[in-house]
């Protein structure tokens, strides 16, 4: 049996190396992918596109646009003079927010004209209502602090209250080291899943795969035979996309990186098991793509608490997520990097992906029949 | 001309045959859109936070009671230690922690800075960097009600939402799943559309026709084409009957906005088939230009503008990133095709970039 | 059958309302070159299937060495090697690595697999060739190498499937030589085919038609059925006419057309040649020669094929 299986691996690794492009699309991309888009995931809201329309043109005011414009959240696209310019520019999207300083603000905070001069009037674009939200919190902020600069500089006391924040595991909320590993389970996801859905259905398209059932060659031999090589190939993927996220980004890895490997291991599994079930259950590489694709990848893409935290979903759906692999190995390495916890605390996942990377493989050899 | 028609007429019968694969292109989508509209949302509501009120006092239970009033937060603990806290936080089971000192009470009322410390659950930054936007905008508010008063004006934030007022992240959410699903449905319809016909040998016959290569593209892109706008407007109706998603612009815009996107996609997908000689390479390929790309670098959750500088520019051949500023312009903002022009247009070159290419590259053989 | 190492029994499969293969019975002898001839569509690729137990029968059953394919597919597969009508090895293995690898699909241990190595590469004649892919063989090479790897283990009973689908007529005859080597070197041939002239060279053939055995038996048990029914061969000037003219005599069962010629199968030995002869002279038709032939296998299948018609319409 296990002659069997190696001469599996063998051919297998024979044909790949025939295919060049294949291979280094293999070994290649996931390297790109990870240095591109370890670059776009970050939350962090900064450089804001702002308009300001300072009707005041006050000490007051012009130390307020001081404020917006050294601070980095913000980026000053247009000094306007009149509100009606910020409809156009929020419209075009050049800019996020429209903020508008009334005429008389700087007269109203001494005290010497009507309340309604010192209301600055935010307009926010709210079609990208993630960024907008925040923005519009940084701006509370940033006005926050002047206002208590305001009061200390009178010399009252301001009698305000000051929040200091600190946050925990990601003190500088720097979002790439949250994101990152997340980018890095996601990625391996849809590479070796997407590999391992044609591997048999290629095989049933050419013809091979009846030869092969002729052979005394039984079913979990053919499933690891096809399971091993893409698992030794992901795994060198796995060692690929850690050592960008780990030197080139330094997100920092609090944890044990042989547990992050053990969990790679049969996460791997996990993906690949679900790609040759994929493969089983299609009868053309067209259609494993599109099941793979449509029914698996997509849904766990946003499903999984990569984007979007799973507290927030509906109780039906957080049901339907526990049976995503993609989401305990999120915990493991999210836990891993930015906690530095250990097995004792993530036994649960583990015992989860085990225990669905068994039922996949099952599913997978049940499903291939030697016999129509 | 009639050759293409041709073409197109040949790969519609093969579509139709394989019945399976027709009824996902075309339903699939806007189930999904259902499906994910519907689980998911940003809107962080009901935030769990702890308290631990070492001052007791009435000025302390006023600042607790903004918080709560806020309808951000949510109250889930009483604390008295900080062994609690961490507790509380290692396991993840609240993510906000407000520590009010025993001096709170007496410097509100003395009129001086009374410090209070907000402690925030890191371990999902995004969210963080959220709650700490909330907690920020509570402490304003509260600070302009302990504060100064009517003795010392300070400056009032009076904030007002565009196109959006509530704030509700579905209608920021629904436009980039359109362009995702549509995306990722024109790209894996395509993708091994002409690389199958290569391992099959088909393909030999058919450049024996006397038929132009650019033809007979657009004979291969068209089926796709009237499938994914089908199913592209499907998903948009849904997302309307669905989500109230209005249409601030005219359904003709829409269309045309789509039917230009969904144009590069296609040609998307068909270069990579002409580049890749199995269907195993088309897959990965495909994947790797178009799944996680468009996810993540359209705008779609990311803020392009946050990104570093040489990305922004890679961002520039991604064709979700133009369709979700076309396409937010009409639904959201009901602007025109006129005052749209540079997403359009941006739109027109792609798709006319990756078709022609895929010609040259076709031709070449 | 005493010595048969095949034994089909009212074997069928469905395929939802289509009726493939249709109460099949019929042995296979030790050593026999068995033909199985018919249309495309007649149901030969069904039935090798069932018997290879890559499909499971819907009804009868089969055994294969003594053991019952119906419910040990997987015993039966060390005993037999097969062969399917399109190239199923790696086109990017090369000839060498091809064998290799079904050499240890069927755990040939290192010495043996040397040996049978050098069998193959000899029977199939790419000697020197051994590190060309696969991919790079011509039809008949390939056709070749897959025989080969179905041998590798020396299994008792070969079935091949249209094995020379596409193959040169230069190559087929090598082909067959192979085959009848094989038969007498006591290995059980089970071939499908549409070729008439392939179908000669087996010792016995079994004419499948809509699934179902219209015929079998040696090919001269086979044309034993014109022994009271001659077959001419008549050259003329207008075919096509003569045809027609001679379709009207009764005494003329059918006529048909071989390449430029025409065979007319006569219904009864008392008529001659020359009573055809003067028909077509009656009708002012040019006759370049006529004369009886032996049957071939075409005519059996043809008249095989419509005496079902003509039953199944009656």
């Amino acid at each position: 049996m296990i002659r069997r299986i190696r001469t599996l691996i063998v051919k297998e690794f024979l044909e790949l190396r025939q295919t060049p492009r294949l291979f280094g699309l293999l070994l290649v991309a996931p390297i790109l992918q990870m240095t591109l888009l370890g670059y776009a995931a970050t939350t962090d809201v900064e450089h804001v596109p702002i308009v300001i329309v300072d009707g005041d043109r006050s000490p007051t005011s012009r130390a307020l646009v001081e404020r917006f414009a050294a601070s980095k959240n913000f980026s000053i696209v247009e000094e306007a003079g009149s509100p009606a310019a910020i409809d156009d520019s929020l419209a075009h999207g050049r800019a996020w927010l429209g903020i508008v300083i009334p005429h008389g603000m700087g007269d109203a905070l001494m005290g010497h004209g009507p309340d309604s001069d010192r209301v600055v009037q935010v307009l926010a674009d709210g079609t990208d209502s993630n960024s907008s939200g925040v923005a519009l919190a940084y701006v509370s902020g940033l006005i926050s602090e002047f206002n208590i600069g305001l009061l200390i500089d009178r010399g009252r006391r301001p009698g305000a209250v000051d929040g200091r924040v600190r946050v925990w595991f990601n003190p500088e909320l720097e979002s790439r080291d949250f994101m990152l590993p997340g980018v890095l389970a996601l990625l391996l996801l849809v590479v070796t899943a997407s590999l391992s859905s044609m591997a048999i259905v290629r095989e049933r398209e050419l013809g091979t795969l009846e030869q092969l059932n002729v052979t005394p060659l039984g079913r979990w031999e053919l499933i690891l035979g096809k399971l091993l090589p893409y698992a030794l190939v992901g795994f060198v993927d796995v060692f690929l996309v850690l050592a960008v996220v780990v030197f080139w980004f330094q997100v920092p890895l609090r944890g044990s990186v042989p547990l992050l490997l053990g969990a790679s291991l049969i996460y791997l599994v996990c993906t690949l098991g679900l790609g040759l079930f994929v493969s089983t259950i299609s009868s053309t590489q067209q259609q494993a793509m599109m099941t793979s694709t449509f029914f698996f990848l997509m849904p766990m893409v946003y499903l999984s608490g990569f984007i979007f935290p799973i507290e927030n979903m509906p109780r039906v759906i957080q049901w339907v997520t526990t049976l995503i692999p993609l989401r305990y190995f999120l915990v493991i390495v999210r836990g891993i990097f930015l906690k530095g916890v250990g097995f004792q605390v993530l036994w649960p996942q583990f015992a989860a992906l085990a225990a669905w990377g068994l039922a996949v493989l099952s599913l997978a050899a049940f499903r291939s029949h030697k016999r129509a | 001309m009639r050759r293409a028609w041709a073409v197109t007429v040949k790969e519609l019968r093969q579509i139709a045959r394989d019945r399976r694969t027709l009824l996902i292109l075309l339903f699939l989508p806007a189930f999904f859109l259902f499906l994910y509209g519907y689980a998911l949302n940003f809107d962080i509501r009901h935030v769990s936070l702890a308290v631990e009120d070492r001052d007791g006092s009435a000025e302390s239970r006023q600042l607790i009671a903004s918080f709560v009033r806020s309808t951000y937060f949510d109250q889930v603990a009483s604390v008295r230690s900080d062994a609690e806290i961490n507790d509380l936080i290692n396991h993840g089971r609240v993510r906000a922690v407000l520590v009010i000192p025993e001096d709170f009470s007496r410097r509100v009322r003395d009129r001086d800075v009374a410090t209070v410390q907000v402690i925030l659950n890191g371990d999902d930054s995004t969210t963080a960097t959220t709650v700490l936007g909330y907690a920020n905008a509570v402490l304003l508010e509260a600070s302009a009600e302990f504060g100064a008063g009517a003795e010392t004006p300070i400056i009032r934030v009076e904030p007002r939402v565009w196109y959006n007022p509530e704030l509700r992240s579905t209608l920021f959410l629904i436009p980039g799943l359109i362009a995702f699903i549509s995306m990722i449905t024109a790209v894996v319809s395509t993708a091994l559309s002409i690389v199958r016909e290569k391992e099959a040998g088909t393909m030999e016959q058919v450049r024996m026709a006397p038929i132009s290569t650019l033809a007979f593209i657009a004979g291969k892109t068209a089926p796709y084409l009237i499938i994914s706008q089908i199913s592209g407007t499907l998903v948009i109706l849904a997302s309307m009957v669905l989500f109230d998603l209005p249409l601030r612009g005219t359904w003709l815009d829409l269309s045309i906005v789509l039917a230009v996107f969904l144009l590069g996609a296609l040609g998307t997908g068909i270069l990579v088939s002409t580049a890749a000689d199995t269907q195993q390479v088309a897959l990965q390929a495909a994947m790797l230009v178009a799944f996680l790309p468009t996810f993540m670098l359209s705008g779609f959750i990311f803020p392009v503008a946050s990104m570093p500088v040489v990305l922004q520019y890679i961002t520039t051949v991604v064709p979700a990133k133009y369709f979700l500023t076309a396409l937010r312009g009409v639904v959201l903002k009901g602007l025109g095709l006129g005052a749209l022009w540079q997403p359009i247009g941006a739109l027109a070159i792609y798709a006319a970039a990756t078709l022609g290419l895929s010609t040259a590259r076709l031709a070449r053989r | 059958m005493a010595d048969a190492v095949i034994r089909v029994e009212h074997l069928s499969r469905r395929f939802g309302s289509f009726q493939a293969v249709d109460d099949l019975s019929f042995d296979v002898r030790r050593g026999e070159v068995f033909g199985f001839l018919g249309a495309n569509g007649a149901g030969k690729s069904t039935t090798i299937r069932m018997l290879c137990g890559l499909l499971k029968p819907s009804g009868g059953r089969a055994e294969i060495a003594g053991i019952d394919v119906g419910r040990d597919p997987e015993g039966v597969k060390r005993q037999i090697g097969y062969m399917s009508q399109r190239f199923s090895l790696y086109e990017l293995l090369t000839v060498d690595q091809n064998i290799t690898f079904y050499g240890g699909l069927y755990g040939l241990a290192p010495a043996r697999l040397a040996e049978r190595r050098r069998f193959v590469v000899d029977m199939a004649g790419l000697a020197g060739r051994e590190r060309e892919l696969a991919l790079n063989l011509s039809g008949g090479w390939r056709q070749r190498l897959a025989l080969g790897c179905a041998l590798l283990h020396e299994p008792p009973i070969i079935f091949l499937d249209e094995p020379t689908g596409g193959v040169d007529p230069v190559s087929r005859r090598d082909f067959w030589r192979l085959i009848d080597d094989l038969s007498r070197g006591g290995t059980t041939v089970l071939v499908t085919t549409h070729y008439l002239d392939e179908a000669e060279r087996c010792d016995r053939v079994a004419i499948i038609h809509a699934g179902r055995l219209a015929a079998l038996g040696t090919t001269s048990e086979l044309k034993a059925r014109f022994d009271d029914r001659p077959i001419y061969e008549i050259r003329a000037n207008d075919p096509v006419g003569a045809m027609t003219v001679l379709d009207k005599l009764p005494t003329v069962e059918k006529t048909s057309l071989f390449g430029t010629a025409l065979h007319a199968v006569v219904r009864t030995s008392q008529t001659t040649d020359g009573d055809l002869r003067r028909a077509l002279d009656d009708a002012g038709l040019t006759v370049t020669s006529i004369g009886s032939v032996v049957p071939s296998l075409e005519d059996v299948f043809l008249d095989v094929v419509d005496q079902l018609a003509s039953r199944s319409a009656a």
